[in-house]
């Protein structure tokens, strides 16, 4: 009990230290109470602290910044809440892409099928898959296609680092007059009939998907 | 821009992921006209300029459609565009933890005093990363070493005015603008 205590106090002083100068005293105050509190539920405080800090930095008035940092603090909950679900143990790290992803546009529900059908990958690949998805959402991918994309990019056996592929992929199916729904789903289709026929002739199947690195 | 629009599977053949034979029969068809039509391909050999060169090129020619509707004509053209180090692979990031991508910001704004470039990756200080002009038609660079995973940016031009990279997926910033999206 007192070592969280003293944890969570080392912890606001930290995000003291960091809004130091950057932001107005109020703001840094709200944000360093609401930052205290994040971390108390095992959420990510680096997106706040950014957020407040982007907010000064573009000169907008304190009461907004205090807004945006609070939006932020739903969508990091949302996104715990999304990977629970999906029986993703707590992983700050997984969580900030999660919100991202929620930011872009992405359905909870659908970030808790996507690390559903990710069956037991380690933490390192739900965050990349959360990063791409919430990309392709950015780029007007409907949510569930994103989804999907990357679920059947995954098990087709692909490095899971060829994710960061499938932005440019959709980027040019769209050059060609696809819509991104389309572009997306056509992937998808590809994807999936990959996955049936296995590894193409001649390619190794690939390396097992890399360890987690240690807990930030 | 290619005018054909082959079955994505068709484009795997042609990328050399998979054979004739492994295309579903009635893909077969398409598959051959597109391998008769990349062996038509004139493969002699071409003196190319340096990649930076060739880079600046393509970045002059590409996102010109999408600016008429994104931008004033102040800025003309923007793009991140991003250099994998470590040699070597085909495809995708780096995920060796410590590992760092090389990323080339490129904004064309002929009319600016000062251009840099603010995110997540540098605490929004929009004076940390200036980008430099670079030749007489007004455009600007930075290149960066950043970490892999999603990062989110703006270009900040003459200090007040913050623009997103019309080139790149963008997000709502929550506070009434656009942060561009880099995901590594």
């Amino acid at each position: 009990m007192i070592l969280t205590v003293l944890a969570l106090l080392g912890m606001q002083q930290g995000i003291a230290d960091r809004l130091s100068g950057r932001v107005p005293p109020d703001v840094g105050a709200v944000v360093e109470s609401l930052g205290t509190d994040a971390a108390a539920r095992g959420l990510p405080i680096d997106p706040l602290i950014q957020k407040a800090i982007e907010g000064s930095a573009k000169r907008v008035p304190p009461e907004r910044v205090i807004a945006a940092v609070r939006l932020v603090v739903m969508q990091l909950d949302t996104a715990a809440a999304a990977l629970r679900a999906g029986g993703m143990i707590s992983d700050t790290l997984a969580i900030a892409a999660g919100a991202f992803a929620i930011n872009a546009g992405m359905d909870a529900h659908d970030i808790t099928n996507l690390v559903l059908r990710g069956g037991g990958q380690t933490v390192v690949n739900v965050r990349l898959e959360l990063n791409v998805a919430g990309t392709l959402v950015a780029m007007g991918v409907p949510s569930s296609e994103a989804s999907n994309l990357v679920s059947a990019s995954l098990q087709s056996d692909s490095p899971a680092t060829k994710l960061l592929s499938l932005p440019s992929r959709v980027q040019g199916e769209v050059a060609r007059g696809a819509t991104p729904a389309q572009a997306a789903a056509g992937l998808a289709r590809a994807a999936a009939a990959q996955a049936r026929r296995g590894p193409p002739p001649g390619h190794p199947q690939p390396p097992p998907h890399p360890p987690a690195p240690p807990h930030p | 821009m290619s005018e054909y629009d082959f079955h994505p599977l068709v484009k795997q053949l042609l990328d050399g992921d998979i054979t004739i034979a492994d295309l579903p029969a009635e893909l077969r068809a398409e598959g051959e006209e597109a391998l008769r039509l990349l062996a038509a391909v004139d493969r002699s050999p071409v003196a190319l300029p340096a990649v930076p060169q060739r880079v600046m090129r393509a970045l002059t020619r590409t996102p010109q459609r999408s600016l008429r509707w994104l931008l004033a004509p102040a800025l003309a053209l923007a793009a991140a565009l991003v250099l994998w180090l470590g040699g070597g692979r085909s495809h995708g990031p780096i995920a060796a933890p410590g590992a760092v991508v090389t990323v080339h910001f490129v904004l064309s704004a002929p009319d600016a005093r000062a251009v840099s470039v603010a995110g997540t990756f540098n605490q929004w200080d929009a004076r940390a990363t200036p980008l430099v002009r670079t030749g007489a038609n007004g455009m600007w660079t930075a290149t960066l070493e950043l970490p892999p995973g999603q990062h989110q940016y703006a270009f900040v031009v003459d200090g007040v005015r913050w623009v997103p990279d019309p080139t790149a997926p963008a997000v709502d910033d929550g506070y009434g603008r656009r942060n561009s999206v880099l995901t590594l």
